[in-house]
């Protein structure tokens, strides 16, 4: 585990507590640092199907930074979630597969281990949360046997040193009394309580990379708004990268450092989180921030992308995303797969005439063909 | 609506009186029986899912209701739409009393009544083929032919923005937003004054959401549809909403104009709902209000103010709104809440920043 040493970590132990809480720490303040621990290069997993080869996710590569939160983005079927399973190696198979590409962790090509010595990886130095917290617990087994579960596999540890660091992970996650909670069952903690012990789980190895597949849609906004912060919280003490898979910008904005927007199996557009939001050069990206409506001001008529996302069974080589763009179709992107290009410092930007309104700004990034 | 007679509808804390409602819900209650009363004695133990709740739905506005998962919106809404009884309290249609209304009366008023449901993929029946399913409402409820139905069904497709040779197809062949307006093609089938719309995007992708709601906006100005919107993501709310009622554990808390709800939210629940809902940009950091303790059971709740376990000040156990349940009050024109010692955010100092940046 690595020691956290940075001075802005404060301990906010009490979430519930008796007084109300106003608070935006863990908010703003970034425990993003430059070290690289994963970094995906040219992912490509398909599923083999009756009606053809889906690409699902058609050749991604991104990484991510120890204590930073990378948000990926994209609707269903933009590979976003198999993008998460490839990672993990759960592509149930058949009748899906990775056919190419490298994820390292920590130097590591995780492709390239064997099934035993992934089961150790799995949960270890790389873990996941899932959708729905509230279903993710076995009703039949108590907390300790499941927080435990992990912790005996990865750490080899038993009896009271087991239950000891059981009830260490339960009060990093704020449980309140863990040492009597740690007997109770799944039925007899509340909803927001389940997903603190889900997050316990995730968390019980010190994982290097937590991978965040929307954890929080089902969810009421106040228990949101208090699982965000804690798994915030939990990132600036233990420098775990974050991968948040969601389709909701308003999560991005809360707690992504960068953010890779996906479309049909490929990012379109990745950047640091401001960038995104303030100058985003991809159609997609530009449409998708803008068809969201605002809180914090009352918004005239929404600017709605029209067309529907794509069918991904033997989708067309080109520019995936120009049938729904406003901007004049260009013949030569219904073949050419648009390249990702490095347009500005850390902004990569799938270019194409279609689908680029400041294509003819960059077009001398082009790389040749 | 001929046989019956025009009532007076009684006047209620937190209804403004307005000229044009089609729907006025007054004082509702639904409460479940859910223990105690063996053979008739002992205590009876209550669910109390929707407790005294009274507004207004206005012709050609939108109303909506917010609030945590059992608060009571999804209830008002099947009560409204005849899917539960009341346990008390009235529903008013066009003036007239909805458990009082003759046979006729009350088939015209299920025919004017309709709805959209939150998951478009069991929403509908997967062996009807969408002719069948838009049309079935035409076929029971009125005495047209197959051939004036086709017709209908084909007008109802495009107005919906589907192609009307979409009919023979079945649902399983469309994406989700699709199936949404199948959804709103059927309800409009009968050509309805009201439709409640039980969360229409929340199951949707997001480059979707914007062209169902925008639909929506555009067939309540064609038709002069009035709308009750359930809805747990407020920034859907603002957009679509004219009126609005925040709910907790059954009781409204705060209600009035969209807008003076957003620009002044005066009652603490309110205030933490808004300041815990997600920002549209990653500069906006609003401070955020977790109340104390967790959603409380409806179950036998307290016999006087329901927020009264979960507000950050004092309770005073003998005071009155301890002990009987307090009213909305009009603090501005239009503008009611509930106000007790323990519920006003101003005597919090809890007033979320909408667009503040935190930290500065």
């Amino acid at each position: 585990m690595a020691e956290s040493t940075d001075a802005a970590v404060k301990e906010k132990d009490e979430i519930s507590s008796e007084a109300v809480t106003v608070d935006t720490d863990g908010f703003g303040a970034s425990a993003m640092t430059d070290e690289v621990v994963l970094d995906v290069k040219n992912l490509q997993t398909q599923f083999t199907t009756r009606w053809g080869t889906v690409k699902a996710v058609d050749g991604v590569s991104y990484h991510v930074k120890r204590g930073e939160t990378l948000g990926i983005v994209g609707e269903s079927g933009s590979g976003k979630s198999v993008n998460a399973l490839s990672l993990m190696r759960l592509v149930p198979s058949p009748p899906g597969d990775i056919v190419g590409g490298e994820v390292n962790l920590n130097g590591r090509d995780l492709q390239q281990l064997s099934e035993g010595e992934m089961t150790e990886v799995r949960g270890g130095e790389i873990s996941m949360i899932l959708q729905d917290p509230m279903q993710a617990l076995n009703p039949v087994f108590n907390i300790e046997n499941q927080v435990g579960e992990a912790i005996k596999i990865h750490q080899k540890l038993k009896g009271t040193a087991l239950l000891d660091k059981v009830v260490d992970s339960l009060r990093k996650v704020r449980i309140p009394a863990p040492e009597s909670r740690a007997n109770d069952y799944p039925h007899q903690l509340s909803g927001g309580m389940r997903q603190r012990v889900v997050g316990a789980i995730g968390i019980s190895s010190a994982p290097a990379v937590i991978i965040a597949d929307e954890p929080t849609t089902s969810l009421d906004v106040t228990i949101q708004a208090a699982y965000l912060r804690l798994l915030r919280q939990i990132q600036q003490e233990e420098g775990v990268g974050i991968i948040f898979i969601t389709h909701d910008f308003g999560i991005v904005a809360k707690m992504c450092d960068r953010v890779a927007v996906m479309y049909a199996g490929r990012i379109v557009e990745l950047s640091d989180v401001r960038t995104i939001f303030n100058s985003p050069l991809h159609e997609y990206t530009k449409a998708l921030i803008g068809s969201v409506p605002k809180l914090e001001e009352k918004t005239g008529r929404l600017p709605q992308i029209e067309g529907q996302p794509p069918l991904l069974y033997n989708l067309p080589p080109g520019d995936a995303f120009a049938p729904r763009s406003t901007l004049e179709f260009s013949p030569e992107d219904a073949e050419r797969r648009p390249p990702l290009v490095e347009v500005e410092p850390d902004h990569w930007v799938q270019l194409s005439k279609s689908s680029c309104a400041d294509f003819d700004k960059y077009a001398h990034l082009m790389p040749a063909e | 609506m001929t046989t019956a007679e025009k009532v007076t509808i009684p006047s209620a804390p937190g209804v403004s009186d307005s000229a044009d409602a089609i729907i006025s819900i007054r004082n509702l209650r639904k409460w479940y029986q859910v223990g105690g009363g063996f053979l008739g004695f002992g205590n009876k133990i209550f669910l109390k899912a929707v407790d005294d709740v009274s507004f207004d739905i206005e012709r050609n506005k939108t109303f909506g209701l917010v609030g945590e998962s059992g608060c009571g919106k999804t209830t008002t809404l099947k009560l409204l739409l005849g899917l539960e009884e009341p346990t008390g309290g009235q529903i008013f249609y066009e003036g007239e009393d909805v458990s009082q209304m003759s046979k006729a009366s009350r088939t015209e008023f299920r025919r004017s009544v309709q709805a959209v449901f939150q998951d478009p993929w069991s929403s509908l029946n997967p062996r009807m083929r969408v002719r069948s399913v838009v049309g079935e409402p035409l076929e029971i409820a009125t005495t047209m032919t197959k051939g004036q139905i086709a017709t209908r069904v084909a007008d109802l497709l495009s107005e919906v923005g589907l192609n009307p040779y979409q009919a023979n197809l079945y649902p399983h062949e469309f994406s989700g937003g699709q199936r949404q307006r199948i959804g709103i093609a059927r309800a409009l089938a009968l050509n309805p004054k009201v439709i409640a719309l039980d969360e229409p995007v929340s199951a949707l992708d997001v480059s979707i959401r914007a062209q169902i709601m925008n639909l929506l906006v555009d067939l309540q100005e064609e038709h002069g549809l009035a709308y009750l919107l359930v809805a747990h993501n407020l920034a859907t709310v603002r957009y679509m909403c004219h009126d609005m009622a925040v709910m907790y554990l059954g009781v409204v808390q705060e209600s009035g104009e969209t807008e003076s709800i957003f620009n002044n939210p005066m009652h603490i629940y309110t205030n933490a709902l808004v300041s815990a809902a997600l920002p549209s940009h990653p500069d906006i950091q609003r401070e955020e209000f977790l109340l104390p303790g967790e959603v409380v059971s409806p179950i036998n709740p307290p016999p006087g103010d329901v927020f009264m376990t979960r507000t950050p000040l004092e309770v005073d156990p003998n005071h009155k709104w301890a002990n009987e349940r307090p009213p909305l009050v009009e603090k501005e024109p239009g503008h009611w809440v509930v106000e007790t010692p323990w519920s006003m955010a101003s005597d919090a100092g809890l007033k979320v920043e909408l667009s503040g940046h935190a930290g500065a």
